[in-house]
């Protein structure tokens, strides 16, 4: 395997190199969805991946979710290693059938004979402006489903990695790309092919006074956050969640047993989200340990604010300074 | 069709089927067909003319409203003006509109104001509100192909209820590749609903094209599966696309049920502002679609009857042009909604469960909104 | 408006490129017109003016790099206002990827401070009502587990007894390092006097004791070394690096006079002065107080004539420095009062010989009773 020299790669641009690493190392990976092979994808992802591999293994289908994901299923059943990109998550609702009923127990119904290696790319979340169903934070909805992985990287490097796992990973994986921050920064990517695990959280920041949880495009507020608290002598652990299901508690746990205190931040909206889960997992094991009650800082229960209002849901650094501020000042 | 072919004896043929396509007026203006008076007169062909070049004079407005900053992603209807137009004029005001999102045409001729369509794009709910439209049409759809099954209920509520009226909807060539309009179709179909599915295929789904969307040879040939008629008209002619569409919703208000129309137009700008059609459309193809185009050749047609003048043609377009002023001000100067707007409209009553959150926002939304007249103040 | 900034042309694209200018600086553009192409990660766009106006200046040239909120034209004769607002935005532009990310951990940091002390929220209220600091109450739960029968022994203590504090920062090393150096050495010190009547008014101890270390470090080298009881391998060292016993109120500081084999004694005497400086303003980095070979403490500063300076391992001597009193010797025959400096040597028995300890202090006796 030939490695390349570093180059800055936006997170987008780093989700096209591990499709095209992963390509070029396993015939059997191929890729499909809207747009994807002769536009390279509305948002550039599978760009020049039509020319290089050809359009047997990069296609553009016809307009259907549903269908996608199906058919998806139905090569994974074979062996075969797609990557299935929905165009944008708010459009994957019609694709549910086949992910809830199918994709995530096609491995224990056939008590293993057969399985779902397939990988669900959507980019999603707010703050880019975008049309009506273009901006929702849904992940719970997929968490929440045995059988699936949920993966939310969250800088270009992690991207890379953890995708490259979740396509050589042997059972279904959901994706999801967070779209605002898709070109917001450029990082050294080394297109060397090196995985990185999923099923497990990545701390940022080291810090002794407050965990702070976070994953996908949130995690750059948050770390702003810590770098503005950190001028106070105020030391944040901050981690990345990064594999959403399943999760891997014992990072944070080992994080909160230190600290005593924990945040938590995701854009999705509150009620019945992923910081639950965590913080009850907290409630559940770590009680002993807390020196403050468990924080959520998160969305509204509305739906995602058309853009001229998105501002209003939209999570800001300020919020996380104030939350965590809270949490320190508690008892 | 191939399909129905076959040599072996023991089969037959057992059914068979056409697919009618219309054309009234060709693309160099020439009238092909018998023009009934009743309808092709001079009001209604001047009346189609004039509103097709006022959206599009307003799709261009809107376009540079988005290049500039001012207003948000937004799907030019260029080139599909008459399917819009034809629609518009062809409903009756309590027959109920169910659109996809390239219906600013027939959102118009609905009543819906600029400001609103504006506002919808520039990313403000109220757009939704449709102030002086038809109280029961629905709001644009943007998830593909879902407003096909909501106008099949719609016609079902119609029916139920021994109404009269008929509901029409609208769809892209890619969303006839939906489970959500074949299943729609098909109730349609089998219980003879009072419905209307206009297709504007304008050849792309985005990045793919009318050929690698579908391998049937038409689009309306689709009706036929879910037992309805469905036929094509050359989507570019507006008297003709109103002409089948009024025919179809006549039919379905008295109750004999529902039509699919495959209108055959050319997508002459790019999906979204967010797009660039030039890196997967061809330019040849692109120059065969402006040879096709609606305007021009209404143009020429009312020219060579002496409906329409140079004189008159200027007189409506600074007409036009004013009110699209009026309507971009009125927009650019909508005051903000208050920010708890967001949660208002959200149940009938707001739980008590969520006023805590509602509270939570309008500090918030204080305090964001200082940190902004302190930034710009600086 | 003066300055029209690049805006967002499309679902979070952050930069565009300058493909062409359609206007020149002093021209007038009107509503809508073209005013530039720009190539965003995702299309080539037309940007119209969004005003009536003369085009002041054009920010950037075809194959600049825009970023969204950077002014592309400056329009003539518009109101000053919107000036600093361009500052503001992009400042915030630069905020926002100023952040970074380019190192992290797979799984959880390794745990550098102590784990917090385990109770219930019921536990934990009660502590904050009667006062009480539970990182000073003992446990007595299982796995470490702090119960309300703890925390009120623990008030109950404090309120009859007297509050209590717990150790911090040198205080914990020092507690560390004394329980280390009880468990592992075995510990001999021998106590002798030295005349030091010839020294001259004036003379600094400390400087002398350097001296001498380094004088009888040269005639036992064995006892200027590192000693691993684990592996029984005891290390004399090729420098000494003399650690200095300093008393400050917030504790006891051992910081390293380096080398001092090598250096003359003007530069030692700056040396420990800076050392001396540093421990008071408490400015001393943490490379300063580890590596020791050999220690001095020069507790007759303050009082006391013998000590039993404590060894810490891995180092194997301690010189302790008494008070300088005058004293009535034997001298030449003569009874005569002579100033006389108290000396004990603390080694480590279990690689040093008593012989090898006894010569080190003769041998510093004998640099000291020098006169300079």
């Amino acid at each position: 395997m030939t490695s390349l020299p570093p180059l800055k790669k936006t997170l987008v641009e780093a989700v096209n190199l591990a499709l095209a690493h992963e390509m070029r190392r396993d015939e059997s990976v191929v890729v499909l969805g809207e747009d994807v092979a002769t536009n390279g994808g509305v948002f550039r992802a599978t760009e020049g991946l039509k020319d290089e591999f050809g359009i047997r293994r990069v296609m553009d289908t016809p307009l259907a979710e549903a269908l996608i994901a199906g058919v998806a299923v139905g090569m994974a059943s074979q062996g075969l290693k797609p990557v299935a990109e929905i165009q944008f998550m708010g459009f994957i609702f019609a694709a549910m059938e086949h992910i809830i009923c199918h994709a995530a127990r096609m491995r224990n119904r056939t008590r293993g004979r057969l399985s779902c290696p397939m990988v669900l790319r959507a980019p999603y979340g707010g703050g880019i402006h975008a049309p009506e169903h273009h901006s929702e934070s849904t992940e719970a909805l997929f968490a929440h489903i045995p059988g699936l992985r949920v993966v939310v990287p969250s800088s270009p490097a992690r991207t890379y990695g953890l995708l490259l796992s979740a396509i050589r990973d042997p059972d279904p994986v959901i994706f999801l790309e967070p779209k605002r921050i898709y070109r917001l920064n450029k990082q050294e990517v080394i297109d060397n092919g090196e995985a990185l695990p999923l099923d497990v959280c990545f701390t940022l920041r080291e810090g002794k006074d407050i965990t702070l949880v976070t994953w996908g495009a949130m995690v750059h507020e948050a770390l702003q956050a810590a770098d503005q608290l950190a001028q106070q002598g105020i030391s944040v652990e901050v981690i990345d969640v990064a594999t959403l299901k399943p999760l891997d508690m014992e990072t944070i746990l080992h994080s909160v047993e230190k600290t005593g205190r924990c945040v938590i931040v995701h854009e999705a909206a509150r009620s019945n989200g992923v910081g639950a889960e965590i913080a009850a997992q907290l409630a559940e094991k770590a009680l002993l340990w807390l020196q403050a009650p468990v924080k959520r800082i998160a969305g509204y229960d509305i739906p995602m604010p058309y853009f001229k209002y998105e501002q209003y849901y939209m999570i800001h650094v300020d919020e996380i300074i104030q939350g965590i501020e809270e949490t320190l000042a508690y008892g | 069709m191939q399909a129905t072919i076959n040599n072996n004896p023991f089969s037959k043929t057992v059914a068979q089927f056409n697919i009618a396509y219309t054309q009234m007026i060709n693309h160099l203006g020439e009238a092909v067909a018998h023009l009934d008076p009743d309808i092709a007169n001079e009001k209604l062909l001047t009346d189609l003319y004039k509103s097709m070049v006022f959206i599009r004079l307003f799709d261009k407005k809107a376009v540079a409203l988005q290049r500039t900053g001012k207003m948000g992603t937004y799907p030019s209807s260029l080139g599909q003006e008459a399917v819009g137009v034809g629609i518009g004029y062809a409903m009756n005001p309590n027959d109920v509109f169910a659109p996809y999102y390239r219906d600013h045409a027939a959102l118009y001729l609905r009543g819906v104001s600029l400001a609103d369509m504006l506002l919808y794009w520039g990313g403000d709910e109220r757009g939704s509100l449709i102030n002086g439209a038809p109280q029961f049409d629905l709001p644009n759809c943007v998830p593909i192909a879902n407003q096909i099954t909501h106008a099949a209920g719609i016609a079902c509520a119609i029916k139920i209820r021994h109404e009269k009226n008929a509901v029409l909807t609208t769809c892209g060539d890619g969303a006839t590749s939906r489970g959500d309009f074949y299943e729609a179709i098909n109730l349609a179909g089998i219980w003879q609903l009072p419905m209307v599915v206009v297709v504007n295929n304008n050849q792309w789904a985005i990045s793919v094209s009318r050929g690698i969307q579908t391998a049937a040879e038409t689009i309306a040939q689709k009706a036929i599966a879910a037992g309805m008629p469905g036929e094509q008209v050359d989507g570019n002619d507006a008297l003709a696309v109103y002409s089948v569409i009024k025919k179809a919703l006549k039919k379905a208000r008295a109750g004999k049920g529902p039509t699919l129309i495959e209108a055959i137009t050319y997508r002459l700008g790019d999906h979204t502002t967010a797009d660039d059609a030039t890196r997967y459309r061809p330019p040849e193809a692109l120059n065969k679609g402006w040879e096709l185009e609606p305007i021009k050749r209404l143009q020429t047609f009312l020219h060579n009857n002496n409906f329409w003048g140079p004189e008159q043609e200027r007189a409506w377009i600074t007409q036009c042009e004013q009110n699209i002023t009026q309507g971009v001000e009125a927009y650019l100067n909508t005051p903000d909604a208050p920010p708890e707007d967001i949660f208002d409209y959200l149940y009938a009553e707001l739980p008590f469960a969520m006023e805590e959150q509602r509270q939570h926002l309008i500090a918030k939304a204080r305090s964001l909104n200082a940190n902004k007249k302190e930034e710009e103040s600086l | 408006m003066k300055y029209f900034k690049l805006p967002d042309l499309g679902e979070g694209l952050q930069e565009s490129e300058i493909v062409e200018w359609h206007i020149k600086p002093g021209e007038a553009i009107k509503t809508d017109q073209l005013l530039v192409s720009v190539e965003t990660a995702k299309a080539i766009v037309e940007v119209p003016s969004p005003q009536d106006g003369i085009i002041k200046t054009l920010f950037g040239k075809p194959g600049d790099i825009l970023h969204v909120g950077e002014p592309l034209v400056e329009f003539e004769g518009e109101s000053q206002e919107d000036t600093g607002t361009v500052v503001g935005e992009m400042k915030s532009a630069s905020e926002t990827n100023s952040v970074s990310d380019d190192h992290f951990i797979i799984g959880s940091a390794h745990h550098r401070s102590a784990p917090q002390k385990r109770c219930t929220p019921a536990v934990r209220a009660l502590a904050k009502r009667l006062n009480v600091d539970l990182a000073m109450v003992s446990a007595s739960g299982s796995n470490g587990l702090i119960t309300a029968e703890d925390v009120e022994k623990a008030h109950q203590m404090s309120s009859e007894k007297g509050e209590q504090f717990i150790l911090r920062g040198v205080q914990r090393v020092m507690a560390n390092n004394m329980t280390k150096a009880h468990a592992q050495v075995v510990q001999v010190t021998i106590h002798d006097d030295v005349d030091i009547y010839r020294w001259p008014e004036g003379t600094d101890p400390t400087m002398r004791l350097v001296r001498a270390i380094k004088a009888a470090c040269e005639i036992e080298p064995n006892l200027n070394a590192w000693y691993d009881g684990n592996e029984m391998t005891l290390r004399p060292l090729k420098k000494i690096d003399l650690g200095i016993a300093v008393d400050t109120p917030d504790g006891l500081f051992v910081p390293i006079l380096r080398n001092i084999s090598q250096r003359d004694a003007d530069d030692l005497r700056d040396g420990l002065n800076n050392l001396r400086q540093a421990v008071k303003n408490r400015k001393i980095p943490p490379s300063e107080l580890i590596g020791g070979s050999i220690t001095l403490s020069n507790y007759g500063t303050i009082a006391g004539r013998y000590g039993n300076p404590v060894v810490v391992p891995p180092t194997v001597a301690i010189i302790g420095a008494g008070v300088i009193k005058e004293e009535v010797v034997a001298f030449e025959g003569q009874v005569a009062i002579h100033r006389v400096l108290p000396l004990s040597l603390s080694f480590d028995h279990r690689p040093i010989t008593g012989g090898e300890a006894g010569r080190f202090l003769k041998a510093l006796m004998t640099d000291l009773a020098l006169a300079e």
